[in-house]
């Protein structure tokens, strides 16, 4: 075969074909294909989007790639740093990080930087030409990034950790091929992302974490799970947003993983942990510039742990976690940023149970809950983030504590359930949410009551509760809380086995078939309007996966669905602070006033 | 026109939560439209629900509400800072809704705000079917034929004078959750039954099916004095029957002849002015028949859209902005062009480049026991998009594959095609043609992946005549796959 010539692999690149594509195509490396366009001048130029076809003079930079001649990029001899934009919105990674990538911006210009944007999402203000002092409206991938940086001089670094997991999955790559990662190292990165590493940092620094193991097949999995002991947290390595995890509560379970997930594999093993059942699970955004650790602020989630923090609803500040735990959060915070060596941001997720602090995770990078923090807050998390990664110290700024605010703030999320008819909506460790609401107050019950009149399921305030509670939860704190149900002026529908133990508390129901008891059942009474709030709380295998019918006609009919007996006590405070008439509006700028 | 003087503080109405149909392109509106009325020197207030927003950064409008988005709370804001006028158009169908539902209950009035951006009366005309309908007879435009009805007897009558297949669109939804598309009386029953559920009002329009015709969108723009320009003409890859944003759009038009495009911007400035925007963007889609050209005009959104921010991005021509400045009186001849600095805002923008935008989907997120979940239709499913550009469709085009990260590096040939080059180039001539068959029928339902399936029925041997047969997709965007494919095969022959 005659060796490829630079004007076909040109007229390849003309036509959008990828050093990848033409990796594959021609049997070499994406690197390869790399070296021989540069060597052979196969570089494309950029081109203005200036609105005119180039028919007037235009000075502003935003521009895009082609394989032509004429290059209309002009490189500056400023200092720049560049930041790479989140890419696509999809389940797990939305707006949150535009808005972090445009704070981020903002912060370096004030600095003296020149920013460069990169980012190929429409949607975003990230790629609004005058945010940035540069746009290019490209592909994050290692190879357009790399063409870019290719007529840039002067280049202080680049920045990966906001956008989330998108450029951090080219992050080394780009390393590698010579370019500045500002902020955490991507070792440092490396050790918080593996779990053996991080399990081992974590034992070193003496702070608890939830019993856990790798493997690559049923057999071990199986034997580990034993050891570990039911249920356990089951997932493939390396996903986002928790795709395709699942909690599993036996060896029959742990074969229908394998099953589902045929791409296991030695170099994608399956992680599990120890599933921490009704766990309070807590999210920590702080900031450290190497020597000083800010914590910015500490969330509380409504949901046991086992669901997705960005599923979740979470309350800021906390509202019922002790200072002791309170304190030890605090302290485990600065102990792995300190030893991560972060600079800039780390969010790191906490179970506790029966008074002990666990350490889930830690990702050093800008969380999916800064902008909640900071709008909750007032504090510019990412303002001093990025100046911390641009070589600022903590110290430099006037940091307020979150703790000293008078009111509170809710955040709760948004799902799609309705455009897929017969999906499951059991909430759990795999996130499904596509977005998110908060409600802001003077209380919790204020807060709660606003942020889910914002989710579009008004709150009732009169009616009928349906309640159906698992066995574990056949217990006097439910009835605590049926009770204040009762006292908000609401009847109780409940399955014959919740109906069962209300009674033998004295609490009177009235009885209604499961869906496949008979009819009316639930589902039927939903349809008729009887029902104005369904609680629901699974637990097994059997009930989690099983009844979801009730759920799907609940969401049709806008009606809350309550998965947790927490999420159920929350949302009578809600109730009640509604029925009291005193909702009240009130601006950012004057709560942070207060 | 100079600005208004008679307002002092105006109050912007966000879009609350992501969701699937309204996602963060009415945050790049918003911000933008803070930005500009600041600008001018209005005291701007803002409401929105979403905290993840750059909008509601406390540093950008003067007061900023995180507070649920409806008149209740709205009416609470207005007494608080009194604003004169309420912007209604910047953050999509939820703050169009909440602005009508304060005008019908009173509040407008009894406070003495005023709508701007579009008036009542426009969106009206614009957001009823019937009025919609009636207007564009006036102006001698064709609109499908539909009804609304309220039970399945009155949707059956309609149907059986109609003919399969009918699309079903439940009413007061968002992104057209629960509607689709019906070949036969069965589906017919269970759509308009599932449509009657998740309508609000329990109420659905069946819609004679437009099913293959080309699809267009004109992004345009009008002033006080009834200037008018086209930002942006967007033509949709996949035909008639998937949802705008579930579609491939490509910028320019690429398959209109000049005459036909000229007949759309005619269309797009009578409709403008017979609804009465005049002071704004707007959103128009248009159905093209491809064997005759007859032109349908599908609806018309009197307000920034998601279409507004990918022309946008595709133009340079910052749409919402515009707008902003356009609601309070100025005219685009007086509104300098933000990017050349020295041309006005009434030269339409002309572009030299491509622009492809693909959604993205998540459908592995939602794995159920119904296998349709992924199959496209008139109810958008996907959760984002990219963009991207090139000097022509196919650079444009392999660019945004590469952007979405769903680990395709182009159109195949990255390690990642189900059917491999090599399995295809091995396989005989009777298998080919089975898998081939096997393929045209896949082809024949929209699903995500099917750009894919067109290489693998090019490599198969299937000619653009018989893809054009099955998926309805104009032969000048089939011929593009073509070519990148002969370009690929080319490339088999060399070496490295």
């Amino acid at each position: 075969m005659k060796k490829i010539s630079k004007e076909l692999l040109l007229k390849a690149k003309k036509n959008g074909f990828s050093d990848k594509q033409l990796a594959v195509i021609l049997k070499t490396t994406e690197d390869e294909i790399r070296k021989f366009r540069f060597a052979n001048g196969i570089i494309p130029v950029y081109k203005t989007v200036d609105t005119c076809a180039a028919e007037f003079e235009s000075g502003t930079p935003y521009h895009y790639s082609t394989y032509e001649r004429f290059n209309e990029n002009i490189s500056s001899d400023r200092e720049k740093i560049i930041i790479l934009g989140g890419g696509p919105n999809r389940i797990g990674q939305g707006i949150e990080f535009d808005y972090c990538c445009v704070r981020c911006v903002k912060a370096l210009r004030e600095e003296g930087f020149e920013t460069i944007m990169i980012n190929c999402n429409p949607e975003t203000v990230s790629t609004d030409y005058d945010i940035t002092d540069k746009l290019f409206f490209e592909p994050l991938t290692t190879e357009d990034v790399l063409n870019i940086v290719h007529y840039e001089k002067n280049v202080k670094g680049i920045i990966v950790s906001f956008g989330g997991q998108t450029p951090l999955k080219i992050s080394k790559e780009l390393e590698k091929n010579g370019l500045k990662i500002l902020g955490t190292s991507s070792e440092n990165i490396d050790i918080a992302e593996d779990r053996k590493k991080f399990g081992n940092l974590l034992d070193k620094l003496d702070i608890p974490k939830p019993e856990y193991g790798t493997c690559t097949n049923p057999e071990t999995a199986k034997k580990t799970a034993g050891k570990i002991g039911y249920p356990v947290l089951m997932r493939p390595s390396y996903v986002l947003g928790g795709r395709a995890m699942q909690i599993v509560y036996s060896d029959e379970q742990v074969n229908n993983f394998f099953r589902d997930e045929n791409e296991v594999s030695k170099d994608h093993p399956v992680l599990i942990d120890k599933f921490l059942e009704e766990a309070r699970e807590i999210d920590v955004d702080a900031i450290c510039d190497g020597e000083d650790v800010y914590i910015a602020g500490i969330m509380q989630h409504i949901e046991e742990a086992g669901i997705h923090s960005g599923d979740s609803t979470s309350i800021l500040p906390p509202i019922s976690i002790n200072k002791k735990n309170l304190d030890e959060i605090k302290k485990y915070t600065k102990k792995i940023a300190l030893a991560l060596n972060v600079i800039g941001l780390i969010n790191i997720q906490f179970a506790v149970k029966d008074n002990v602090v666990y350490v889930l995770e830690a990702n050093p990078r800008a969380s999916r809950t800064v902008p909640f923090v900071s709008k909750t807050t007032g504090i510019p998390v990412v303002m001093i983030a990025a100046k911390v990664i641009a070589g600022r110290k903590l110290k430099e700024f006037r940091l307020k504590s979150f703790e000293e605010i008078g009111y509170i703030g809710v955040k709760e999320s948004i799902f799609p359930f309705q455009k897929f008819p017969k999906v499951k909506m059991f909430l759990g460790p795999e996130m499904r949410s596509t977005g998110e609401v908060m409600g802001i107050g003077m209380t919790f019950g204020e807060a709660l009551a606003k942020a889910q009149e914002s989710t579009g399921s008004p709150v009732p305030v009169n009616g009928n509760i349906f309640i159906s509670v698992n066995e574990n939860d056949k217990k006097p704190k439910t009835i605590e809380i049926i009770n204040e149900y009762i006292r908000l002026g609401f009847g109780v529908i409940a399955t014959s086995g919740t109906s069962a133990f209300l009674n033998k508390y004295g609490i009177k129901s009235e009885p209604v078939f499961k869906v496949n008891e008979g009819r009316p059942n639930v589902v039927d009474r939903i349809k008729n309007g009887d029902i104005q709030i369904v609680i629901n709380t699974p637990l097994g295998a059997e009930s989690r996966f099983d009844e979801y019918s009730i759920g799907w006609t609940a969401v049709q009919h806008k009606i809350p669905f309550i998965t947790t007996l927490s999420a159920a006590q929350s949302f009578a405070e809600g109730i009640s602070r509604i029925k009291k008439g005193k909702t009240e509006v009130r601006s950012l700028q004057s709560y942070y006033k207060l | 026109m100079p600005k208004r003087t008679d307002l002092k503080t105006i109050l912007i109405i966000g879009s609350g939560p992501i969701v699937i149909g309204q996602a963060c392109e009415f945050d790049y509106s918003g911000t933008q439209a803070v930005k500009a009325l600041k600008e001018e020197g209005y005291r701007v207030v803002l409401i929105n629900s979403n905290p993840a927003t750059i909008m509601t950064d406390p540093e950008l409008a003067d007061a900023t509400y995180i507070e649920p988005i409806n008149s209740k709370y709205i009416e609470k804001i207005i007494r608080k800072e009194k604003p004169e006028a309420i912007l209604p158009t910047m953050g999509g169908q939820t703050a169009l809704n909440a602005a009508m539902d304060l005008y019908e209950k009173g509040i407008l009035d009894k406070y003495n705000v005023e709508l701007i951006g579009a008036k009542v009366e426009s969106i009206r005309k614009a957001e009823s079917r019937e009025l919609f309908h009636n207007a564009m007879t006036k102006i001698g435009l064709n609109v499908s034929n539909g009804r609304f009805v309220k039970n399945f007897e009155d949707a059956k009558s309609f149907a059986e004078t109609s003919g399969f297949p009918v699309i079903i669109r439940p009413s007061f939804t968002l992104g057209g959750t629960g509607g689709g598309i019906a070949f036969n009386v069965e589906e017919f029953e269970t759509l308009v039954n599932k449509g009657l559920d998740a309508s609000p009002v329990r109420e659905v329009l069946v819609e004679e099916s437009l099913i293959g015709w080309k699809e267009y969108e004109l992004e345009v723009m009008r002033d006080v004095n009834d200037n008018f320009v086209v930002i942006c003409t967007i033509e949709n890859f996949d035909p008639m029957g998937v949802h705008t944003g579930d579609s491939i759009t490509v910028a320019p038009s690429q398959t209109l002849s000049d005459r036909q495009y000229q007949e759309l911007r005619d269309a797009a400035k009578k409709i403008i002015s017979e609804i009465g925007v005049e002071t704004g963007g707007s959103n128009i889609q248009f159905a093209v028949n491809p064997d005759n050209g007859k032109i349908i005009v599908i609806e018309m959104n009197p307000r920034v859209s998601r279409s507004s921010a990918l022309a946008s991005k595709a133009t340079g021509f910052p749409i919402a902005k515009i707008a902003a400045k356009l609601a309070v009186g100025y005219t685009l001849d007086e509104i300098p062009n933000d990017i050349t600095k020295t041309t006005p805002s009434c030269f339409e923008p002309v572009i030299d480049y491509v622009v492809v935008k693909i959604p993205r989907w998540d459908f592995d997120k939602f794995r159920s026991s119904n296998p349709d979940n992924d199959i496209l239709g008139v109810q958008m499913k996907s959760v984002g998009e990219v963009m991207s550009f090139g000097r022509n469709f196919k650079e444009a085009f392999q660019k945004a594959i590469r952007s979405l990260e769903t680990g395709r590096a182009g159109l195949g040939t990255d390690g990642k095609d189900i059917y491999q080059y090599d399995y295809i180039s091995r396989l005989n001539t009777e298998e080919k043609n089975l898998l081939k068959a096997k393929t045209l029928i896949k082809l024949q339902t929209q699903r995500y992946d099917n750009i894919f399936h067109l290489r693998y029925a090019f490599l198969l041997g299937a000619t653009t005549e018989e893809l054009y047969k099955v998926t309805k997709i104009d032969k000048w965007f089939l011929n593009q796959i073509k070519d990148i494919i002969e370009i690929e095969t080319e490339l088999r022959s060399f070496s490295f």
